[in-house]
Protein backbone atom coordinates (compact mmCIF):
# COMPACT_ATOMS: atom_id res chain seq x y z
CA UNK A 1 0.00 0.00 0.00
CA UNK A 2 2.89 2.41 0.76
CA UNK A 3 4.36 1.82 -2.47
CA UNK A 4 1.12 2.44 -4.00
CA UNK A 5 0.64 5.43 -2.41
CA UNK A 6 4.66 6.97 -3.72
CA UNK A 7 3.79 5.45 -7.32
CA UNK A 8 0.59 7.68 -6.78
CA UNK A 9 2.24 10.53 -5.40
CA UNK A 10 4.98 10.07 -8.44
CA UNK A 11 2.57 10.13 -11.28
CA UNK A 12 1.01 13.10 -9.98
CA UNK A 13 4.64 14.75 -9.33
CA UNK A 14 4.99 14.03 -12.98
CA UNK A 15 1.60 15.96 -14.12
CA UNK A 16 1.90 19.07 -16.20
CA UNK A 17 -0.76 20.75 -13.79
CA UNK A 18 -2.09 17.61 -11.70
CA UNK A 19 -4.93 18.01 -8.92
CA UNK A 20 -3.70 18.17 -5.56
CA UNK A 21 -3.30 14.64 -3.75
CA UNK A 22 -5.98 15.57 -1.14
CA UNK A 23 -9.83 15.39 -2.58
CA UNK A 24 -12.01 18.06 -2.30
CA UNK A 25 -14.56 18.22 0.46
CA UNK A 26 -17.42 17.71 -1.93
CA UNK A 27 -15.61 13.73 -2.57
CA UNK A 28 -14.42 13.03 0.33
CA UNK A 29 -17.66 13.25 2.06
CA UNK A 30 -19.19 10.95 -0.84
CA UNK A 31 -15.92 8.55 -0.62
CA UNK A 32 -17.19 8.67 3.16
CA UNK A 33 -20.94 8.00 2.60
CA UNK A 34 -21.64 6.58 -0.35
CA UNK A 35 -18.84 4.02 -1.09
CA UNK A 36 -19.78 0.65 -0.06
CA UNK A 37 -17.07 -1.04 2.10
CA UNK A 38 -14.88 -3.35 0.35
CA UNK A 39 -11.21 -4.11 -0.55
CA UNK A 40 -10.95 -1.93 -3.57
CA UNK A 41 -12.40 1.32 -1.85
CA UNK A 42 -9.21 2.31 -0.68
CA UNK A 43 -7.76 1.87 -4.75
CA UNK A 44 -10.84 3.76 -5.84
CA UNK A 45 -10.22 6.74 -3.15
CA UNK A 46 -6.66 6.51 -3.72
CA UNK A 47 -6.24 5.94 -7.78
CA UNK A 48 -9.07 7.60 -9.21
CA UNK A 49 -10.73 10.63 -7.11
CA UNK A 50 -7.27 12.01 -7.61
CA UNK A 51 -8.48 13.32 -11.04
CA UNK A 52 -12.21 13.28 -11.29
CA UNK A 53 -15.02 12.84 -8.60
CA UNK A 54 -16.86 9.73 -7.42
CA UNK A 55 -20.15 10.47 -9.69
CA UNK A 56 -18.24 9.44 -12.44
CA UNK A 57 -18.06 5.79 -10.61
CA UNK A 58 -21.70 5.63 -8.61
CA UNK A 59 -23.84 7.35 -11.45
CA UNK A 60 -22.45 3.67 -14.09
CA UNK A 61 -24.61 0.80 -14.02
CA UNK A 62 -22.55 -1.88 -15.47
CA UNK A 63 -21.49 -5.14 -16.55
CA UNK A 64 -18.35 -6.42 -15.12
CA UNK A 65 -17.06 -7.00 -18.39
CA UNK A 66 -17.99 -2.90 -18.92
CA UNK A 67 -16.46 -2.07 -15.81
CA UNK A 68 -13.20 -3.89 -16.81
CA UNK A 69 -12.99 -2.55 -19.86
CA UNK A 70 -13.53 0.88 -17.97
CA UNK A 71 -10.43 -0.24 -15.93
CA UNK A 72 -7.95 -0.92 -18.57
CA UNK A 73 -9.19 2.28 -20.42
CA UNK A 74 -8.06 4.25 -17.00
CA UNK A 75 -4.99 2.50 -16.51
CA UNK A 76 -3.99 3.49 -20.18
CA UNK A 77 -4.89 7.05 -19.44
CA UNK A 78 -2.40 7.27 -16.20
CA UNK A 79 -4.51 5.54 -13.40
CA UNK A 80 -1.68 3.55 -11.34
CA UNK A 81 -3.10 0.36 -10.99
CA UNK A 82 -0.69 -2.77 -10.86
CA UNK A 83 -2.94 -5.99 -11.97
CA UNK A 84 -3.59 -7.62 -9.16
CA UNK A 85 -4.77 -3.75 -8.03
CA UNK A 86 -6.53 -3.56 -11.71
CA UNK A 87 -8.72 -6.91 -10.67
CA UNK A 88 -9.76 -5.80 -7.01
CA UNK A 89 -10.71 -2.36 -8.18
CA UNK A 90 -12.59 -4.37 -10.92
CA UNK A 91 -14.26 -6.82 -9.08
CA UNK A 92 -15.60 -4.08 -6.57
CA UNK A 93 -16.75 -2.18 -9.06
CA UNK A 94 -19.10 -4.29 -10.67
CA UNK A 95 -20.31 -5.63 -7.43
CA UNK A 96 -20.81 -1.85 -6.29
CA UNK A 97 -22.15 -0.50 -9.58
CA UNK A 98 -23.89 -3.29 -11.58
CA UNK A 99 -26.76 -3.10 -13.93
CA UNK A 100 -30.15 -3.06 -12.09
CA UNK A 101 -28.87 -1.03 -9.56
CA UNK A 102 -31.67 1.86 -8.97
CA UNK A 103 -30.50 5.16 -10.39
CA UNK A 104 -29.49 8.39 -8.68
CA UNK A 105 -31.59 11.45 -9.09
CA UNK A 106 -29.45 14.32 -7.89
CA UNK A 107 -31.02 17.04 -6.67
CA UNK A 108 -30.47 20.70 -9.12
CA UNK A 109 -28.44 23.01 -7.85
CA UNK A 110 -27.33 26.49 -8.72
CA UNK A 111 -25.34 27.45 -11.26
CA UNK A 112 -21.39 28.47 -10.88
CA UNK A 113 -20.82 32.52 -10.81
CA UNK A 114 -18.02 33.99 -12.56
CA UNK A 115 -15.02 31.80 -12.88
CA UNK A 116 -15.43 30.59 -9.89
CA UNK A 117 -14.68 26.73 -9.01
CA UNK A 118 -18.01 24.66 -9.18
CA UNK A 119 -18.03 22.47 -6.04
CA UNK B 1 -39.72 35.72 -3.88
CA UNK B 2 -41.48 34.30 -6.92
CA UNK B 3 -40.53 36.07 -9.85
CA UNK B 4 -42.29 36.02 -13.23
CA UNK B 5 -41.14 33.88 -15.92
CA UNK B 6 -40.80 36.68 -17.93
CA UNK B 7 -39.19 39.24 -15.63
CA UNK B 8 -36.95 36.35 -14.52
CA UNK B 9 -36.04 35.50 -18.32
CA UNK B 10 -36.01 39.36 -19.53
CA UNK B 11 -33.82 40.07 -17.21
CA UNK B 12 -31.36 36.99 -17.95
CA UNK B 13 -30.91 37.52 -21.41
CA UNK B 14 -30.80 41.53 -21.97
CA UNK B 15 -33.45 43.80 -23.74
CA UNK B 16 -31.26 42.76 -27.20
CA UNK B 17 -32.81 39.34 -27.42
CA UNK B 18 -36.37 40.02 -25.42
CA UNK B 19 -37.92 39.47 -28.36
CA UNK B 20 -37.78 36.02 -28.41
CA UNK B 21 -38.70 35.32 -24.97
CA UNK B 22 -42.05 33.37 -24.76
CA UNK B 23 -44.60 32.99 -21.75
CA UNK B 24 -44.68 29.39 -20.70
CA UNK B 25 -47.23 28.57 -18.12
CA UNK B 26 -44.62 26.39 -16.24
CA UNK B 27 -41.97 27.94 -14.29
CA UNK B 28 -39.52 25.73 -12.15
CA UNK B 29 -36.14 26.30 -10.24
CA UNK B 30 -37.05 29.78 -9.30
CA UNK B 31 -34.99 29.70 -6.13
CA UNK B 32 -32.11 29.34 -9.16
CA UNK B 33 -31.37 25.25 -8.73
CA UNK B 34 -31.53 24.89 -12.58
CA UNK B 35 -28.79 22.29 -12.86
CA UNK B 36 -28.32 18.05 -11.92
CA UNK B 37 -25.02 17.78 -10.78
CA UNK B 38 -23.75 14.56 -13.25
CA UNK B 39 -20.47 14.88 -12.38
CA UNK B 40 -18.71 18.04 -10.21
CA UNK B 41 -15.19 17.26 -11.15
CA UNK B 42 -14.81 17.58 -14.28
CA UNK B 43 -17.99 20.04 -13.87
CA UNK B 44 -20.84 18.15 -15.63
CA UNK B 45 -23.90 19.54 -15.29
CA UNK B 46 -27.44 19.24 -17.09
CA UNK B 47 -30.20 21.70 -17.38
CA UNK B 48 -33.57 20.49 -15.66
CA UNK B 49 -36.44 19.90 -18.36
CA UNK B 50 -38.14 22.93 -17.32
CA UNK B 51 -35.19 24.86 -19.15
CA UNK B 52 -37.01 23.90 -22.35
CA UNK B 53 -39.70 26.15 -22.59
CA UNK B 54 -38.21 28.87 -24.63
CA UNK B 55 -36.52 29.79 -27.32
CA UNK B 56 -33.17 31.26 -26.19
CA UNK B 57 -31.47 29.22 -23.35
CA UNK B 58 -30.02 31.84 -20.28
CA UNK B 59 -26.41 31.20 -19.28
CA UNK B 60 -27.98 30.33 -15.92
CA UNK B 61 -29.35 27.14 -17.16
CA UNK B 62 -27.27 26.09 -19.80
CA UNK B 63 -25.56 22.86 -19.24
CA UNK B 64 -22.03 22.76 -18.80
CA UNK B 65 -19.76 19.50 -20.32
CA UNK B 66 -16.06 19.57 -19.46
CA UNK B 67 -13.19 16.75 -20.66
CA UNK B 68 -10.76 18.25 -17.80
CA UNK B 69 -10.47 21.38 -14.98
CA UNK B 70 -11.91 24.33 -16.12
CA UNK B 71 -8.60 26.19 -17.06
CA UNK B 72 -7.78 29.69 -16.27
CA UNK B 73 -6.87 31.81 -18.84
CA UNK B 74 -5.53 35.78 -19.35
CA UNK B 75 -7.32 37.61 -21.88
CA UNK B 76 -4.60 39.63 -22.11
CA UNK B 77 -2.26 37.63 -23.13
CA UNK B 78 -4.55 35.52 -24.88
CA UNK B 79 -3.95 34.13 -28.50
CA UNK B 80 -5.43 32.29 -31.47
CA UNK B 81 -2.58 30.86 -33.32
CA UNK B 82 -3.28 30.06 -36.99
CA UNK B 83 -1.02 27.66 -37.95
CA UNK B 84 0.47 24.27 -40.28
CA UNK B 85 -0.49 24.24 -44.37
CA UNK B 86 -1.07 27.84 -44.66
CA UNK B 87 1.10 30.43 -46.38
CA UNK B 88 0.99 32.92 -43.31
CA UNK B 89 1.31 31.52 -39.66
CA UNK B 90 -0.86 34.41 -37.60
CA UNK B 91 -0.65 35.11 -34.04
CA UNK B 92 -3.81 36.91 -32.99
CA UNK B 93 -5.07 38.79 -30.35
CA UNK B 94 -8.72 39.21 -29.32
CA UNK B 95 -8.69 42.76 -30.24
CA UNK B 96 -7.86 41.82 -33.85
CA UNK B 97 -10.81 39.08 -33.84
CA UNK B 98 -12.70 41.88 -32.84
CA UNK B 99 -11.95 44.27 -35.70
CA UNK B 100 -13.02 41.79 -37.62
CA UNK B 101 -16.23 41.92 -39.49
CA UNK B 102 -18.96 40.16 -36.83
CA UNK B 103 -21.65 37.93 -37.30
CA UNK B 104 -24.60 36.36 -34.90
CA UNK B 105 -25.98 32.72 -35.24
CA UNK B 106 -28.01 31.58 -33.25
CA UNK B 107 -27.44 28.00 -32.75
CA UNK B 108 -28.21 24.66 -30.60
CA UNK B 109 -25.71 23.08 -28.68
CA UNK B 110 -25.83 19.95 -27.83
CA UNK B 111 -23.55 17.23 -26.15
CA UNK B 112 -23.28 13.84 -28.47
CA UNK B 113 -23.68 12.29 -25.34
CA UNK B 114 -27.03 14.04 -24.17
CA UNK B 115 -29.10 10.83 -23.44
CA UNK B 116 -26.69 8.44 -22.82
CA UNK B 117 -28.43 7.42 -19.62
CA UNK B 118 -31.53 6.24 -21.64
CA UNK B 119 -29.78 3.48 -23.31
CA UNK B 120 -30.73 0.16 -22.69
CA UNK B 121 -28.23 -1.85 -22.33
CA UNK B 122 -26.70 0.79 -20.39
CA UNK B 123 -23.20 2.23 -21.57
CA UNK B 124 -20.38 4.17 -19.68
CA UNK B 125 -20.07 7.90 -19.53
CA UNK B 126 -21.68 10.33 -17.90
CA UNK B 127 -25.41 9.51 -17.75
CA UNK B 128 -27.09 12.25 -19.26
CA UNK B 129 -30.64 12.43 -19.60
CA UNK B 130 -32.32 14.94 -21.54
CA UNK B 131 -30.79 18.43 -20.47
CA UNK B 132 -27.35 18.77 -22.05
CA UNK B 133 -28.41 20.84 -24.96
CA UNK B 134 -29.02 24.32 -25.02
CA UNK B 135 -29.89 27.55 -27.48
CA UNK B 136 -27.88 30.69 -27.60
CA UNK B 137 -27.06 33.41 -29.61
CA UNK B 138 -22.95 33.39 -31.09
CA UNK B 139 -21.42 36.59 -32.12
CA UNK B 140 -17.54 36.60 -33.47
CA UNK B 141 -15.50 36.76 -36.37
CA UNK B 142 -16.19 34.00 -39.54
CA UNK B 143 -13.63 31.63 -39.18
CA UNK B 144 -13.21 31.70 -43.01
CA UNK B 145 -12.61 35.80 -42.74
CA UNK B 146 -9.18 34.57 -40.55
CA UNK B 147 -8.35 31.75 -42.66
CA UNK B 148 -8.49 33.74 -45.88
CA UNK B 149 -5.74 36.19 -44.10
CA UNK B 150 -3.72 32.74 -43.40
CA UNK B 151 -4.56 31.80 -47.25
CA UNK B 152 -4.43 27.70 -46.47
CA UNK B 153 -1.92 25.94 -48.71
CA UNK B 154 -3.88 23.14 -51.84
CA UNK B 155 -3.16 20.10 -50.00
CA UNK B 156 -4.59 21.40 -46.42
CA UNK B 157 -8.11 19.09 -46.24
CA UNK B 158 -8.66 19.46 -42.12
CA UNK B 159 -8.93 21.72 -39.61
CA UNK B 160 -6.88 20.20 -36.15
CA UNK B 161 -8.18 22.33 -32.93
CA UNK B 162 -6.96 22.39 -29.72
CA UNK B 163 -8.07 24.10 -26.59
CA UNK B 164 -6.31 25.47 -23.09
CA UNK B 165 -7.78 22.81 -21.12
CA UNK B 166 -4.92 20.20 -19.62
CA UNK B 167 -5.02 16.47 -18.95
CA UNK B 168 -5.08 15.34 -15.21
CA UNK B 169 -1.86 13.30 -15.67
CA UNK B 170 0.32 13.58 -18.24
CA UNK B 171 -0.28 10.43 -19.38
CA UNK B 172 -3.83 11.02 -20.37
CA UNK B 173 -4.69 12.06 -23.79
CA UNK B 174 -5.32 15.87 -24.83
CA UNK B 175 -8.66 17.06 -25.68
CA UNK B 176 -8.34 17.58 -29.85
CA UNK B 177 -10.96 17.46 -32.32
CA UNK B 178 -10.99 18.03 -35.80
CA UNK B 179 -13.01 19.19 -38.60
CA UNK B 180 -13.27 19.12 -42.31
CA UNK B 181 -12.15 22.65 -44.45
CA UNK B 182 -15.43 22.47 -45.80
CA UNK B 183 -17.52 23.26 -42.25
CA UNK B 184 -14.49 25.41 -41.76
CA UNK B 185 -15.16 27.76 -44.33
CA UNK B 186 -18.90 27.93 -44.18
CA UNK B 187 -20.16 31.41 -43.83
CA UNK B 188 -22.27 30.29 -40.25
CA UNK B 189 -18.73 28.86 -38.74
CA UNK B 190 -17.95 31.79 -36.27
CA UNK B 191 -15.11 32.05 -33.87
CA UNK B 192 -17.33 33.34 -31.16
CA UNK B 193 -16.73 35.99 -28.54
CA UNK B 194 -19.95 36.20 -27.16
CA UNK B 195 -23.06 34.08 -26.09
CA UNK B 196 -26.21 35.64 -25.55
CA UNK B 197 -25.13 38.76 -26.95
CA UNK B 198 -22.56 39.08 -23.19
CA UNK B 199 -18.74 37.70 -22.81
CA UNK B 200 -18.52 33.72 -23.08
CA UNK B 201 -18.36 32.81 -19.61
CA UNK B 202 -15.07 30.45 -18.38
CA UNK B 203 -16.86 27.26 -18.35
CA UNK B 204 -18.64 27.73 -21.93
CA UNK B 205 -14.88 28.40 -23.26
CA UNK B 206 -13.68 32.22 -22.47
CA UNK B 207 -12.64 33.96 -24.71
CA UNK B 208 -12.89 31.96 -27.49
CA UNK B 209 -15.30 29.02 -28.75
CA UNK B 210 -15.80 27.79 -32.08
CA UNK B 211 -19.04 27.62 -33.28
CA UNK B 212 -20.42 24.90 -35.32
CA UNK B 213 -24.08 25.26 -35.69
CA UNK B 214 -26.46 22.27 -37.17
CA UNK B 215 -23.30 20.15 -35.40
CA UNK B 216 -22.51 18.54 -32.33
CA UNK B 217 -21.07 19.97 -29.63
CA UNK B 218 -17.49 17.83 -29.27
CA UNK B 219 -15.88 19.65 -32.25
CA UNK B 220 -16.89 23.19 -30.66
CA UNK B 221 -13.69 23.48 -29.20
CA UNK B 222 -13.57 26.04 -25.98
CA UNK B 223 -10.76 28.24 -24.73
CA UNK B 224 -9.83 28.08 -28.41
CA UNK B 225 -5.85 28.50 -28.95
CA UNK B 226 -4.68 26.25 -31.75
CA UNK B 227 -6.27 26.41 -35.20
CA UNK B 228 -3.75 23.81 -37.48
CA UNK B 229 -3.95 23.23 -40.96
CA UNK B 230 -3.61 19.98 -42.10
CA UNK B 231 -4.09 17.05 -45.09
CA UNK B 232 -4.94 14.50 -42.84
CA UNK B 233 -7.53 13.97 -40.05
CA UNK B 234 -5.80 14.20 -36.08
CA UNK B 235 -4.34 11.46 -34.31
CA UNK B 236 -5.40 10.75 -30.75
CA UNK B 237 -7.87 8.73 -28.33
CA UNK B 238 -10.52 12.04 -28.87
CA UNK B 239 -10.23 12.00 -32.56
CA UNK B 240 -9.46 8.26 -33.34
CA UNK B 241 -11.18 6.60 -30.66
CA UNK B 242 -13.95 8.49 -28.75
CA UNK B 243 -16.74 10.63 -30.09
CA UNK B 244 -17.42 8.27 -32.91
CA UNK B 245 -20.54 6.51 -34.08
CA UNK B 246 -20.92 2.78 -36.12
CA UNK B 247 -21.32 3.66 -39.51
CA UNK B 248 -23.88 0.45 -39.82
CA UNK B 249 -25.25 0.07 -35.96
CA UNK B 250 -26.05 -3.11 -35.10
CA UNK B 251 -27.86 -5.44 -32.56
CA UNK B 252 -28.10 -3.40 -28.78
CA UNK B 253 -25.45 -4.69 -27.00
CA UNK B 254 -23.48 -5.54 -29.94
CA UNK B 255 -19.50 -4.22 -30.25
CA UNK B 256 -18.44 -2.37 -33.29
CA UNK B 257 -15.33 -2.41 -34.37
CA UNK B 258 -13.08 0.66 -34.62
CA UNK B 259 -13.08 0.67 -38.64
CA UNK B 260 -16.49 0.44 -38.99
CA UNK B 261 -17.01 4.24 -37.17
CA UNK B 262 -16.87 8.01 -38.13
CA UNK B 263 -16.77 11.42 -36.25
CA UNK B 264 -19.99 12.64 -35.73
CA UNK B 265 -21.20 15.72 -37.75
CA UNK B 266 -25.24 16.78 -37.84
CA UNK B 267 -27.49 16.88 -35.05
CA UNK B 268 -29.93 14.48 -35.59
CA UNK B 269 -33.72 16.29 -35.35
CA UNK B 270 -35.60 16.01 -31.71
CA UNK B 271 -37.63 17.56 -29.03
CA UNK B 272 -37.68 18.15 -25.67
CA UNK B 273 -41.01 18.66 -22.98
CA UNK B 274 -40.35 21.33 -20.66
CA UNK B 275 -43.84 22.27 -19.20
CA UNK B 276 -44.26 18.76 -17.34
CA UNK B 277 -41.92 16.51 -15.82
CA UNK B 278 -41.72 12.86 -15.18
CA UNK B 279 -44.01 12.63 -11.20
CA UNK B 280 -45.68 15.63 -12.25
CA UNK B 281 -49.73 15.78 -10.76
CA UNK B 282 -51.82 17.92 -12.71
CA UNK B 283 -55.46 19.11 -12.16
CA UNK B 284 -57.93 18.35 -14.37
CA UNK B 285 -58.58 20.61 -17.24
CA UNK B 286 -56.76 22.60 -20.01
CA UNK B 287 -53.04 22.76 -19.60
CA UNK B 288 -50.25 24.12 -22.26
CA UNK B 289 -47.67 21.27 -22.70
CA UNK B 290 -44.44 23.68 -24.22
CA UNK B 291 -41.38 22.09 -25.03
CA UNK B 292 -38.50 22.85 -28.06
CA UNK B 293 -37.61 20.99 -31.45
CA UNK B 294 -34.38 21.41 -33.14
CA UNK B 295 -32.53 19.71 -35.90
CA UNK B 296 -29.13 19.43 -37.67
CA UNK B 297 -29.79 22.42 -40.19
CA UNK B 298 -33.22 21.82 -41.49
CA UNK B 299 -35.11 23.44 -39.72
CA UNK B 300 -38.46 22.13 -37.43
CA UNK B 301 -41.75 21.08 -40.29
CA UNK B 302 -43.65 20.36 -37.48
CA UNK B 303 -44.04 18.71 -34.16
CA UNK B 304 -46.71 16.20 -32.31
CA UNK B 305 -47.83 15.33 -29.24
CA UNK B 306 -49.31 12.31 -27.87
CA UNK B 307 -51.41 11.26 -24.91
CA UNK B 308 -52.14 7.73 -25.07
CA UNK B 309 -49.21 5.35 -25.92
CA UNK B 310 -48.55 7.01 -29.42
CA UNK B 311 -52.02 5.69 -30.81
CA UNK B 312 -53.21 9.43 -31.56
CA UNK B 313 -51.28 12.03 -32.19
CA UNK B 314 -51.87 16.07 -32.58
CA UNK B 315 -50.16 18.70 -34.24
CA UNK B 316 -48.97 21.52 -32.18
CA UNK B 317 -48.14 24.70 -32.54
CA UNK B 318 -45.38 26.40 -33.60
CA UNK B 319 -43.74 29.58 -32.63
CA UNK B 320 -42.25 32.01 -35.22
CA UNK B 321 -40.12 32.93 -36.58
CA UNK B 322 -38.51 29.85 -37.83
CA UNK B 323 -35.29 28.91 -37.33
CA UNK B 324 -32.56 26.82 -39.03
CA UNK B 325 -29.93 25.69 -36.39
CA UNK B 326 -31.90 26.86 -33.16
CA UNK B 327 -34.70 25.58 -30.73
CA UNK B 328 -38.48 26.39 -31.96
CA UNK B 329 -41.07 26.17 -29.31
CA UNK B 330 -43.88 24.41 -29.68
CA UNK B 331 -47.17 24.23 -27.82
CA UNK B 332 -50.20 22.15 -27.71
CA UNK B 333 -53.16 23.11 -25.28
CA UNK B 334 -54.27 19.38 -23.65
CA UNK B 335 -57.53 18.92 -22.18
CA UNK B 336 -58.53 16.48 -20.45
CA UNK B 337 -61.40 16.13 -17.55
CA UNK B 338 -60.46 12.27 -16.73
CA UNK B 339 -58.00 11.56 -13.89
CA UNK B 340 -55.30 9.09 -14.08
CA UNK B 341 -51.86 8.15 -15.45
CA UNK B 342 -50.52 9.58 -18.74
CA UNK B 343 -47.46 9.64 -21.12
CA UNK B 344 -47.07 12.85 -22.99
CA UNK B 345 -45.09 12.13 -25.82
CA UNK B 346 -43.50 14.49 -28.01
CA UNK B 347 -41.97 14.40 -31.92
CA UNK B 348 -40.31 16.41 -34.13
CA UNK B 349 -40.15 16.11 -38.02
CA UNK B 350 -37.68 18.36 -39.76
CA UNK B 351 -38.14 19.88 -43.63
CA UNK B 352 -36.03 17.15 -44.91
CA UNK B 353 -38.57 14.87 -43.43
CA UNK B 354 -36.38 13.18 -40.64
CA UNK B 355 -38.64 12.46 -38.08
CA UNK B 356 -37.78 11.19 -34.61
CA UNK B 357 -37.86 7.22 -34.20
CA UNK B 358 -39.21 5.62 -31.21
CA UNK B 359 -36.56 3.54 -29.83
CA UNK B 360 -32.78 5.66 -30.32
CA UNK B 361 -30.12 4.09 -32.28
CA UNK B 362 -28.06 2.01 -29.58
CA UNK B 363 -24.45 2.16 -29.95
CA UNK B 364 -21.85 1.90 -27.99
CA UNK B 365 -20.58 5.38 -26.87
CA UNK B 366 -24.65 6.66 -26.03
CA UNK B 367 -24.54 9.33 -28.45
CA UNK B 368 -27.10 10.99 -30.77
CA UNK B 369 -29.96 9.83 -28.48
CA UNK B 370 -32.88 11.33 -30.65
CA UNK B 371 -36.13 8.89 -29.50
CA UNK B 372 -39.59 10.29 -29.18
CA UNK B 373 -39.42 12.27 -25.75
CA UNK B 374 -42.08 11.01 -22.77
CA UNK B 375 -43.12 11.81 -19.86
CA UNK B 376 -45.43 10.16 -17.53
CA UNK B 377 -47.83 12.53 -15.25
CA UNK B 378 -50.55 12.13 -13.19
CA UNK B 379 -53.93 13.39 -13.51
CA UNK B 380 -55.64 14.05 -10.30
CA UNK B 381 -58.72 16.00 -9.28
Amino acid sequence: MIAGLLAAALVLGAAPSGPTAEAPPREAALADDALPDGPGRALLRERCLVCHSAEYVTQQRLTAGQWQKTVEKMRKFGANLADDEAKVLTDYLARGWPVGLPDQAPAPVKPPTGSAPLR
Amino acid sequence: MRMSRRTFLTTSLGAAAAWWVETPTFARAADGASLIPRTTRPPNYESVRSTFTTRLTPLDRFYLRNHFDVPEVDLQTWRLQVQGLVEKPLTLALSDLERLPQATVEAVLQCSGNGRGLFVPRVPGVQWRVGAVGNATWTGARLRDVLALSRPKAQGRHLHLRGAEVPPLSTTPPFLRGIPLEKALHPDTILALKMNGGPIPPYHGSPLRLVLPGWVANDWMKWLGVVEVSADEPKGFFYETAYRFPTRPGAPGAAVPPEATAPMTKLKVKSIIGSVEDGSVLEPGVHEIVGVAFSGGAGIASVEVSFDGGKSWHRAALDNPPTRYGFRVFRYRWRSDRPGHYVVASRATDTSGATQPSEPVWNPGGYLHNAIDRVAVEMRA
